[in-house]
């Protein structure tokens, strides 16, 4: 009976790795994710590498690792073992970092996105001020390997990686950084000097220790309870009066206030981007509980 | 009487439970008897936890939930609890092997030692689930009702219910993904961090009971305060959030393939727990953290970004020397242009001391890591200052433009980007946890234009048919206004031509919205300027209530003439003083002459009024006189037909009212309009038409609704008010449906803080003045009741004072007019029972002395137990029938004390009730303890020394009870309980010096308080005669006073009839119980 399924289905064997976020449409959500698979278009991969897509969605590419200059994945293919697929890229020479690290550090916005966590939208110029780019200009920045038997290039196991690739990037923008020889951490620390700010790392794990608070208790003020004695002697009583409270609800005219803050998530629900979603039900039941709260 | 606690469980839900006095009073004594064996055997230790001794069932309390729960939600009552796991273990203060109970109320019952340590205890809860326990807590009324108190446990709870409403309407809510173990849920979490959120929430944890800090079945308490109202506010909204999006779909399931977030943002909405693949679920859960830390980590630390608007550097406006501007209102509207040149400036604020401000320049200067400023060290703040930067640009994208260069300092915005950074972004980075700084005029209300009422009296043509001519209707007119001042068509054409929505004009920012300006163009173009209004009228549209309905806010309000002085405060006080009418029997003070002149001043304009005075102030002699005023001024035009005044009370009064207008106004014929032998038909027609007054009860009305409406009535006047403040009943709506020409409500009861009750009253004053009742509760009641909205409070009394008039005995300006004793008597009708009852003895006793000797002993006998049972009768027919029957609604003076207390109560005062049987002590004590839901102290013969002082001493103090029964022969032990406002002498002592003394207990000389004394006396029955009698003949009554009663046993059988025999007018019908057709009840055989 398994010989029979694998003659009547050429197709891979079924996996369970990464799989595409977007089921339907396109891959990649982010300006940048967008831009990196239309700079892989414009090398006429086309057909090729659409081939890859389905791969991707159905989860055949089983680990991916991004370090300078190289990305290395295993996808499974139709054979039992999986293919190894590696995607080399040049990294830049430090030289060539710490031209594109002056000119960022020309504009504020550029370490302010880059720390609030998105790709700064002009990021591109800046790179093309210094004569560089952050993506592959040319096919021949991208030497690829994959240990299958076709010969095409991209093949799909190489092509299903591209689309990963993609969608790692829209979650973590400086993985594009990293694959090109500058992790977030070198990046960040490497412009701060630029601004002047010595290096000394002595502080930063305090600023990181209390960031580790929950969400809600972000600045809550703590209110300590009073020794066993002091709390038995008043015990049932509230400790002040009411009357001084009042939280009557007042109409916003941002009921979204907490999501516009946060950066977009790159996800959909059928076809839906989930930000969007959020959005909705964010003034929907800001008027909803206004109501409520007027309600007899 | 209840008490309602609420306490945290472990698996998050609110949990109910209860104490019951009622049970804790039954533990005593039972424990008391035991005390005595007890002593003898060793006691034995109990075993723990030992079950709670004075708490109700769980059914007990789903009842109570009940109440509070619309129809549907009853059913789901027993689905959305705990039922089947109704005990649970509470940690409770304990001492002497009880469990301190939550409320003074009992605590007060037994002397306790101080507990120092918890104890376990069994208590059955009722634990509510997440949607139950909100549509409790967010619809739990202001007032509990009677025999429940809300502990405060049970109302902090209600108003944390609220703070959690009000972040979930301003959307301060995240979802979240929580780890449990190997579990995962979908969370909505409250997000409190702007500085008004922070201040509230740290608000409600200072005033949090302590109680609250143990959560079931726990012996330690929480580790802080903040734990538990973090819990406890995090269920809450992540309820509220559900519940209110339920029902709701926001986005098309795949069915085909479900991704971990699909699955995330379905269990946001119904069930929280996630159930996906478990590698999948981490990955995600790593994806929303870091979600979240895109925005919210950033807030945490010393330091936070703020950003300051600056105004354009103002012009020389000032400067300028005011003579040379002639038309002031041309020149700065000319001048009035947009100036550009506003700033938003970066600043780093110390989360500490927000007014430690860093410019962005100092920021960008630093070198190193700490920033040194005004003596503090901040780390990272360049970091800082960017990263909030990157972050802002999302909630305000024009700041992008202002970050091209390396060191930004500043963004520059136009007046269109200043007001939108005013009025949308500001809010966003405030609810972001970023500090924002704006001008201070931003806080204050904007001037903007809008139109300004002027109402003044219609001129009126000749002479009209009332006294000064006045009829309530007002002129208007509309004009152009910014703030107060008009404004010229032109001149607001041109200030329109600018299109910005920010202008200054004369040193004054003036915010000109497009669709405000828009609308004050329509408005002003329609032309109908000015024309006519009532008084009803000019008030809403004039207060701003009906600016939606105008189309334009309204800005300005101005009146002349009497609309002027109808609308000032303590208006009465500006009219002009009318004197107690020729006719009018007795004295004003002058208070009252004042109350008369407002009464008729509202009655010419048409207007209803509501006397509101204290009790005790004389509503009645006022009414009388204004009566009186009346007969006198119709008298004039002697061949005018003069429409008599229907007059409501409740059926205790009625006697009252009749006894007092012969008191007063003997002039006026009054006719009574209740008992089975009342008019009917044409009769009653003809002989109502030739009354001055109508006196009639509110169930008559109802009842005699048909045949009362045959009849016009120059004016309606419903005494004790608050009978229609139910504004769907029967009752009411009959009331209102009568026609009349002018209305008077009398209430001693503070309306204005019984907002329903409010509402109702004025509709049926001035129907319309308040909007429909739907519309009330919107606009007054609910945020006033609720959320303590003060300006709301305010508005509604601007919009009701010209028709409430209530003084308080406390006023100075009273005070000086008030003797310090106020003697009244209160007179009160027997029930139909009671006059049976009180007819059968009488008529017993006369069939047994007219067979005994004359002077025996046993007629003499005969004769004080009759009198006895005669008192006991008008008193209450179960003091004499001693049966244990209920006891409500049974007797006319009960009822009139339970409407006195009723007031007294809302007045905050105290009151020492005095009767001479200890059993009708007992009876009062239990009935109004019930009724009224507080702690009523009863004193009597047998109460021990000890427990005497106890008693006096709590009365005295400032938090003791209200209520104190003295059932206690006078004289002998000194009690000084001046605590009191009020005396009641529920029976007579039929001694006068007896009396005296009673009273002087609450009436000392020095004690600044006005005392009112008032002596229950009952209509047409032997009370009433000897009360003529010792009235008549001071002198008889020191000779009766020395003889006690015995002298009535000298008396022949005839003068002996005459003093007992009960008089037609005794009986006051109760409707409910007598229907029109019957006969007197049969009287039943009063036991012996």
């Amino acid at each position: 009976m398994w010989d029979d399924w694998r003659n009547s289905y050429s197709g891979p064997r079924p996996a369970n790795g990464i799989k595409a976020k977007n089921q339907r449409g396109a891959i990649g959500e982010t300006w940048w994710s967008k831009r990196f698979l239309e700079v892989l278009h414009s090398f006429h991969m086309g057909a090729r590498l659409d081939r890859g897509r389905s791969y991707a969605r159905k989860g055949q590419v089983l680990n991916i690792d991004i370090e300078s200059g190289l990305v290395t994945a295993k996808v499974q293919g139709s054979s039992s073992r999986p293919y190894k697929v590696e995607i080399k890229l040049k990294e830049l020479s430090k030289k060539e970092w710490e031209q594109v690290e002056k000119a960022l550090v020309e504009r504020a916005i550029f370490l302010a996105s880059l720390l609030a966590g998105e790709m700064p939208k002009d990021i591109e110029e800046a790179f093309k001020e210094v004569k560089l780019s952050l993506f592959p200009s040319r096919v021949s920045d991208l030497k690829t390997a994959c240990s299958c038997p076709d010969s095409s290039n991209p093949c799909k196991h190489i092509a299903a990686v591209y689309y990963i690739l993609a969608e790692q990037f829209d979650e973590d923008p400086f993985l594009l950084f990293t694959w090109r020889g500058r992790t977030k951490e070198e990046l960040i620390e490497n412009l701060s000097l630029l601004r002047g700010v010595s290096a000394d790392s002595g502080s930063k794990a305090k600023v990181d220790k209390a960031e580790e608070q929950t969400i809600s208790s972000t600045a809550m003020p703590q209110v300590p309870i009073p020794s066993l004695s002091e709390s038995l002697s008043n015990f049932w009583q509230a400790r002040a009066s009411f009357s001084e409270l009042s939280f009557q609800p007042e109409k916003t005219s941002v009921p979204d206030a907490v999501i516009r803050q946060l950066e977009p998530l790159n996800l959909t629900i059928a076809e839906k981007n989930l930000q969007e979603i959020f959005l909705e039900i964010y003034k929907n039941l800001s008027n909803k509980a206004y109501e409520k709260a007027f309600n007899k | 009487m209840i008490i309602l606690n609420v306490v945290w469980s472990e698996s998050s839900n609110l949990t109910l439970w209860a104490e019951s006095l009622l049970l804790f009073e039954q533990f005593l004594a039972k424990r008391e008897k035991l005390k005595d064996k007890a002593a003898s055997k060793t006691t034995k230790k109990q075993p723990e936890p030992a079950e709670h001794p004075f708490v109700c069932s769980t059914n007990s309390i789903s009842e109570i939930l009940g109440l509070f729960l619309q129809i549907d939600s009853k059913v789901s009552i027993s689905k959305s609890t705990n039922k089947g796991k109704e005990v649970t273990t509470l940690f409770l203060p304990t001492s002497d092997n009880l469990p301190q109970p939550s409320h003074p109320l009992f605590r007060d019952l037994i002397p306790q030692h101080k507990p120092k340590d918890l104890s376990p205890w069994i208590v059955p809860a009722l634990e509510l689930k997440s949607t139950l326990a909100l549509e409790f807590l967010l619809s739990l009324p202001n007032k509990a009702p009677t025999g429940i108190i809300f502990s405060d446990s049970l109302l902090f709870f209600s108003e944390l219910a609220k703070f959690a409403l009000k972040l979930v309407v301003q959307g301060k809510i995240l979802p979240t993904l929580e780890k449990r173990q190997d579990s995962f849920f979908a969370r909505w979490q409250p997000v409190v961090n702007t500085d008004a959120e922070l201040l509230e929430a740290k608000q409600l944890m200072e005033l949090m009971p302590l109680s609250l800090c143990w959560i079931i079945g726990t012996p330690k308490p929480t580790t802080s305060i903040t734990t538990i109202f973090q819990l406890a506010l995090e269920s809450l909204v992540d309820g509220l959030v559900r519940q209110t999006l339920a029902g709701n779909k926001f986005f098309t399931t795949n069915k085909k393939y479900s991704s971990v977030h699909q699955e995330w943002l379905t269990a946001l909405l119904s069930e929280p727990q996630i159930v996906a693949d478990k590698a999948e679920l981490n990955s995600f859960y790593k994806v929303v953290t870091d979600w979240h830390h895109s925005a919210f980590k950033a807030t945490v630390g010393q330091l936070r970004t703020c950003f300051r608007l600056s105004e354009p550097p103002s012009d020389d406006e000032s400067l300028e020397p005011k003579q040379t501007r002639k038309k002031t209102t041309d020149k700065s509207i000319d001048k009035a242009t947009d100036k550009g040149q506003w700033k938003v400036e970066f600043l780093l604020q110390a989360m500490d001391d927000k007014s430690l401000l860093v410019p962005a320049e100092n920021v960008w200067k630093t070198k190193g890591k700490v920033l040194k400023f005004s003596s503090r060290e901040f780390e990272n703040p360049q970091e800082r200052l960017l990263t909030d930067l990157g972050k802002s640009i999302r909630l305000y994208p024009e700041l992008e433009s202002a970050l091209k260069t390396a060191r930004p300092v500043s963004l520059s915005l136009d007046t269109s980007g200043a007001y939108k950074f005013l009025r949308e972004v500001m809010l966003l980075l405030e609810q972001s946890g970023f500090g924002v700084l704006v001008p201070s005029w931003w806080n204050r209300p904007l001037l903007r234009p809008g139109a300004k009422l002027s109402a003044q009296p219609k001129k009126s043509k000749g002479t009209g048919t009332n006294l000064l001519g006045l009829d309530g209707i007002c002129e208007y007119q509309w004009k152009l206004a910014i703030g107060e001042q008009e404004i010229s068509y032109e001149d607001f054409l041109k200030l329109a031509k600018l299109k910005v929505p920010l202008v200054k004009i004369r040193g004054q920012w003036v915010e000109l919205k497009a669709e405000e300006i828009q609308a004050a163009i329509a408005f002003f173009e329609k032309k109908h300027l000015s024309g006519e209004m009532s008084v009803n009228e000019v008030l809403r549209v004039g207060l701003g209530l009906e600016s939606e309905k105008i189309g334009v806010p309204v800005v300005g309000f101005e009146t002349s003439g009497w609309l002027k002085n109808l609308l000032t405060e303590n208006n009465e006080q500006k009219l002009n003083e009318q004197k107690a009418p020729k006719g009018f029997v007795g004295k004003l003070r002058p208070y009252q002459e004042r109350g008369l002149s407002w009464l008729s001043f509202l009655h010419q304009l048409g207007m209803g009024a509501c006397l509101a005075d204290d009790m005790g102030l004389g509503k009645t002699v006022q009414l009388l006189a204004l009566l009186m005023l009346d007969y006198q001024s119709l008298g004039k035009k002697a061949n005018q037909q003069h429409p008599p005044t229907l007059l409501v009370c409740p059926m205790s009064v009625v006697g009252n009212w009749q006894r007092e207008a012969s008191r007063f106004a003997p002039s006026l014929k009054v006719q009574v309009h209740h008992g089975a032998e009342r008019l009917t038909d044409k009769e009653f027609v003809e002989e109502a038409q030739k009354a001055d007054i109508v006196i009639t009860t509110y169930g008559l009305a109802t009842r005699d609704q048909a045949l009362l409406s045959e009849i016009t009535w120059g004016r309606l006047v419903l005494d004790e008010a608050q009978n229609i403040k139910n504004p769907d009943t029967k009752q009411t709506k009959a009331i209102r449906s009568f026609a009349v020409q002018s209305r008077i409500a009398l209430t001693g009861t503070p309306v204005e803080n019984r907002l329903s009750e409010l509402w109702s009253i004025m509709e049926f004053l001035n129907p319309g003045l308040l909007g429909s009742a739907s519309n009330f509760g919107k606009q007054f009641s609910t945020p006033i009741e609720r959320y303590r909205d003060k300006e709301k409070a305010t508005l509604l009394k601007q919009l009701t004072q010209p028709f409430i008039l209530r003084r308080l005995k406390t006023d100075k300006s009273i005070i000086q007019d008030l003797p310090e004793k106020i003697e009244m008597k209160v007179f009160c009708n027997l029930t139909s029972e009671q006059a049976s009852l009180y007819q059968a003895v009488v008529d017993e006793m006369m069939q047994k002395i007219e067979k005994s000797e004359e002077k025996s002993i046993e007629r003499k006998g005969m004769v004080l137990a009759t009198l006895m049972k005669l008192k006991q009768v008008c008193n209450h027919p179960v003091q004499m029938l001693q049966d244990g029957s209920s006891v409500a609604e049974r007797s006319g003076k009960l009822a009139r004390l339970e409407d006195l207390i009723d007031e007294i109560l809302a007045a905050g005062d105290r009151v020492l009730c005095f009767t001479q049987f200890a059993e009708m002590g007992k009876m009062l004590k239990i009935h109004l303890q019930e009724k009224f839901g507080c702690e009523i102290l009863f004193l009597q013969g047998s109460t021990s020394k000890k427990a005497r002082d106890q008693m006096v001493t709590r009365f005295q103090s400032s938090t003791g009870p209200a209520i104190f029964i003295l059932s206690l022969k006078a004289g002998g032990v000194g009690l000084n309980l001046t605590a009191a406002q009020h005396v009641i002498h529920f029976d007579r002592w039929w001694n006068p010096a007896v009396e005296a003394q009673a009273t002087d207990r609450a009436f000392r000389i020095g004690q600044t308080k006005n005392v009112q004394v008032r002596k229950f006396v009952c209509i047409g029955t032997i009370e009433e005669k000897i009360d003529l009698l010792i009235e008549q003949k001071k002198e008889l009554a020191d000779n009766i006073v020395g003889t006690g009663e015995g002298w009535l046993t000298e008396l022949s059988n005839a003068d002996l009839h005459q003093l007992v025999a009960l008089s037609k007018d005794a009986v006051s019908e109760t409707v409910a119980k007598t229907s029109t057709t019957s006969k007197k009840a049969k009287p039943k055989k009063a036991s012996s």
